[in-house]
């Protein structure tokens, strides 16, 4: 692992001493190269982990998320650039320094390899992004989104600490690799309920769940864009693989306690789609639809089936590619005309064709269209699902339905139509941006060849 | 005590204070740590309107009635002085009528005059009274010689066409009706049977304002000092070098300080009336050499109109029209005790660095054409004058709508040259529709674009001599 952090951590000379034209291309292209070493941790031998030292490891689930942790580095800094063209240099010294601290901590979360090492990172990872979104967020609101953000993460992972340390005490060590091997069976009892609410809150609040779900459009319209991308497309995920982690040692208290948590997965999915029919705002609209595929992930990870684990493990991946590539897209949208009401965006397919491309390939993403990797996770998780509970695949169809609707929709408003006369002057889409778009499209594209190396752990 | 009683308040001054910035931290507030910048506008905005006054506020209200989705888009009107002190709508005597040459001109006050009728299903506020905006119905009487008569029966024709309910009617006809009337000199006389009359300027501006402020729009008080465009270099397909721009900030300065707000935006409405000409050049419009696009202004500029307000017991009564001289002269009647308020364009335009008004025009310009036409009014008292602007265009004297072609995202509604009241709820739908549909929907106003003036294609009016 050092082989990663320790280039990471060398990111930070890499900003401050390069020379001042020097500091975009320094970095991008710095934050590639580590990326392709992330990728062989993708090499998994058998169905067991790498274990890489005492503290680190990577298995099937975690090593997608790393590889996708570490591949949108140089994307969040590909797509700053506009944005912070007009600022001093100190200043985007400082913004360049808040991503790669942020990288950093998502590293070490995601191939920790003790709980207590991966809750401290866990909360340590809230403090970059809180200031990514308080300081160079668009509009006085961010100062509310922030709030918003910080606090409901922060109540919702103070149970975890208590309960990670009284299982500390309890079970002796809390390391990942060894939990498998002294499983004991919770009682059945009011504080095994208790343990269980403490220990999944956090992760559902970070995911976020239907009813706990009001930071995430505050946090993801007023963030910046590096901002955005990072929230939807990993520090989502952390909380799924978070899940996912804890749930091994919380038999058999979920399958009673998860019934309301489904209720509300269920329900909050067919919600939150519904809510983006309505939306006006672009960022918004991803936002929300954010919320519900993440829904999708949470259904699976508490069914706790093999199917619905590769499925939930394909989703997150998937969805952080395609969520992020969509708000690379808004944000371009917004770089031309600054205003983010998709109705005063129209037409654009006649002005910028090769965008139009990329709109139409992460629209048809978002929707699960076949044979993306989207549509494998959503597959597999509706059949789980459907085995679970044969009326569930009723609100899974539905939500599949909704969620076409408002990808399409999105799609019509902003391509499709007369353009305006204010989006005359549009600047043509930079080289910068078109590879931004790719960069998200490829990894995509290539995963439909072979899923396998994203279907997680329990691939059999 | 003094002292305590002093004490207590500052302790009362310092409660208050406390709890406006609690209140500011709760979600949902503006807040700011160093200082309250309740008074400042948004940091964004979709649209800026530029003028708070009839035309801006009708596309305001237009814009947020036409949004598809409720709260898709986010406006903001930037009016200078919230007293409307020196602002067109409210100097106005308020008529409305019908009797145009152009048939857009007729279109719009037809739509205006169905608006108004109808002003409280369009603009009812939740809990709030209803509007009365004292429509006198009592329609227009434009009187022509022998001269203009041939001009104005053909002028009544497309008015007819158009759905104006107008007739002609002779000296004799009009001696008849208007025993008070002296016919000499007049060969024919139109008048407007319905929908023509006046109403009250300042009701409709609040009852827009209420109504407006219901649907979301944002109100700041403030003057536009600057806009911050980025251009772009283009070629046209005939190979023509263009530099298009868009104003993508617009500052807001705040009264009487040096404090200004920029406001990112990503459309800006220029509804000034009669300042319309310099906040247009403050967007660039018209730098550059004389003939081409780039170098053709925004021809509106600020005239002053005098308005006089006369009693006269013997005049001519409760049915009288707004009554049109053949010399341009006009009086109407104002309110129920024989009061009448008239006026004159002037041939030699006054000042219009203040809004000081010239008796001395009254009594040597506009009372002998009105007492040669009224025998009634040679015995009159002038009770009070105003002035007003007229936002005149230099041009056509029409106005200007929709977009300018070079500043993509600058939309006029300016420039009516004294009818801008009357036609401004359509003109508020016309800008609102060019906005959200990209064309004109309803009334195709696209003979009053900007590019008329580079073209030379002048709108005019038939003028009735």
């Amino acid at each position: 692992m050092l082989k990663i952090i320790v280039p990471t951590i060398m990111l930070f000379p890499v900003t401050w001493y390069s020379n001042n034209s020097k500091i975009w291309i320094n970095t991008t292209s710095y934050s590639l190269l580590i990326s392709f070493m992330g990728l062989s941790f993708l090499n998994q031998p058998n169905n067991n982990s790498n274990n890489f030292s005492m503290n680190f490891f990577s298995d099937p689930l975690s090593s997608p998320l790393l590889i996708l942790t570490m591949w949108l580095l140089p994307l969040m800094i590909m797509a700053s650039q506009y944005h912070l063209k007009k600022e001093p240099w100190l200043r985007k010294k400082s913004y360049l320094s808040m991503l790669i601290s942020l990288q950093m901590f998502l590293v070490m979360t995601f191939t920790a390899n003790e709980l207590i090492l991966f809750y401290i990172l866990f909360e340590a990872t809230l403090i970059p992004t809180l200031i990514i979104i308080t300081r160079w967020g668009n509009q006085t609101e961010r100062l509310n989104a922030g709030l918003y953000f910080l606090f409901y993460t922060l109540i919702g992972s103070l149970p975890l600490l208590v309960a990670l340390i009284h299982l500390q005490n309890s079970m002796g060590s809390l390391n990942l690799l060894t939990m498998n091997f002294w499983l004991k069976e919770l009682p059945n009892s009011w504080s095994s309920n208790l343990l269980w609410m403490a220990c999944i809150m956090a992760f559902m609040v970070k995911m976020p769940l239907y009813g706990f779900h009001l930071w995430l459009p505050k946090a993801h319209v007023e963030a910046p864009i590096a901002g955005s991308m990072v929230l939807a497309a990993v520090l989502l995920k952390l909380g799924g693989y978070g899940m996912m982690r804890i749930t091994i040692i919380l038999d058999p208290t979920t399958k009673a306690m998860a019934y309301p948590f489904l209720m509300l997965c269920l329900w909050g999915m067919i919600m939150t789609s519904s809510i983006c029919l309505r939306q006006t705002d672009l960022k918004s609209l991803i936002a929300y639809s954010s919320v519900s595929h993440m829904a999708l992930v949470i259904v699976a990870i508490l069914i706790q089936t093999p199917w619905s684990f590769m499925g939930a493990t394909a989703l997150m991946i998937a969805h952080g590619l395609t969520s992020s590539m969509l708000f690379c897209l808004a944000n371009s949208n917004y770089e031309r005309i600054h205003s983010r009401t998709m109705l005063l965006a129209r037409g654009l397919q006649t002005l910028l064709p090769l965008m139009a491309t990329w709109w139409l390939l992460a629209s048809l993403t978002n929707l699960a269209l076949p044979p993306s990797i989207n549509l494998i996770g959503e597959l597999f998780v509706m059949m789980a699902s459907f085995s679970w509970s044969n009326i569930s695949i009723i609100l899974m169809g539905l939500n599949m339905l909704i969620t076409a609707l408002y990808s399409l929709y999105m799609l019509i408003t902003t391509q499709r139509g007369k353009p305006t006369f204010h989006t005359h002057n549009l600047n043509p889409s930079f080289t910068r941006e078109n590879t931004l778009m790719s960069m998200h499209m490829l990894p995509l594209l290539f995963l439909t060849l072979n899923p396998k190396t994203i279907l997680g752990p329990t691939l059999c | 005590d003094r002292t305590a009683g002093r004490w207590r308040r500052d302790w009362d001054g310092k409660v208050s204070e406390i709890k406006k910035k609690i209140q500011s931290i709760l979600p949902g507030g503006a807040w700011n740590p160093l200082y309250d910048t309740s008074h400042l506008p948004p940091e964004h905005s979709d649209v800026v309107i530029v003028g708070g006054g009839v035309l801006g506020l009708s596309v305001a209200y237009w814009l947020k009635k036409l949004e598809k989705r409720r709260g898709a888009i986010r406006v903001l009107v930037v009016e200078r002085d919230h007293t409307y002190s020196q602002a067109s709508t409210v100097l106005s005597i308020g008529g409305i009528h019908q009797q145009f040459s152009v048939p857009e001109n007729i279109q719009l006050s037809l739509f205006s005059a169905s608006f108004l009728r109808n002003i409280n299903e369009y603009l009812a506020v939740v809990d709030a009274p209803p509007l009365d905006l004292q429509f006198n119905p009592l329609g227009y009487l434009l009187l022509a010689s022998e001269k203009g008569a041939a001009t104005m029966e053909s002028n009544v024709r497309v008015q007819r066409q158009e759905g104006a309910k107008v007739c002609l009617m002779s000296p004799e006809q009009l001696r008849n009706k208007f025993p008070w009337i002296n016919t000499e000199g007049v060969a024919l006389a139109s008048y407007g049977m319905e929908n023509e009359g006046w109403f009250d300027p300042w009701c409709l501006l609040q009852g827009l304002r209420r109504k407006v402020q219901s649907m979301g729009v944002l109100f700041c008080q403030g003057e536009v000092t600057r806009f911050v465009s980025s251009s772009n270099h283009m070629k046209t397909t005939s190979g023509t070098e263009v530099t298009l721009k868009r104003i993508y900030e617009v500052h807001v300065k705040m009264d009487h300080s040096l404090e200004y707000q920029p406001v990112e935006c990503a459309i800006v409405i220029n509804a000034a009336g009669a300042w319309s000409g310099q906040v247009a050049e403050l967007a660039g419009i018209g730098k550059g050499p004389p003939g081409t696009l780039q170098g053709t202004r925004l021809p509106v500029e600020p005239r002053k109109r005098y308005v006089y307000l006369w009693h006269c017991p013997q005049g001519p009564g409760l049915e009288a029209p707004l009554v049109t001289d053949i010399s341009g002269a006009y009086f109407r009647r104002e309110g129920l005790g024989n009061n009448y308020l008239g006026g004159l364009s002037p041939e030699e335009e006054p000042d219009p660095g203040n809004l000081e008004v010239d008796y001395g025009f009254f009594q040597d310009k506009v009372w002998p054409p009105l007492a040669q036409r009224v025998p009634a009014f040679e015995t009159l008292k002038v009770r009070s004058a105003w002035a007003g602007y007229n936002d005149y265009n230099t041009f056509d004297q029409n106005g200007v709508v929709g977009p300018h072609p070079l500043v993509v995202n600058m939309y006029f509604a300016a420039g009516f040259s004294g009818h801008g009241l009357q036609q401004a709820p359509g003109v508020g739908r016309a800008v609102a529709e060019m906005v959200l549909e990209g064309h004109f929907q309803t009334i195709d106003l696209s003979p009053f674009l900007f590019s008329r003036f580079y073209l030379g294609e002048k709108i005019q009016e038939q003028v009735i001599i």
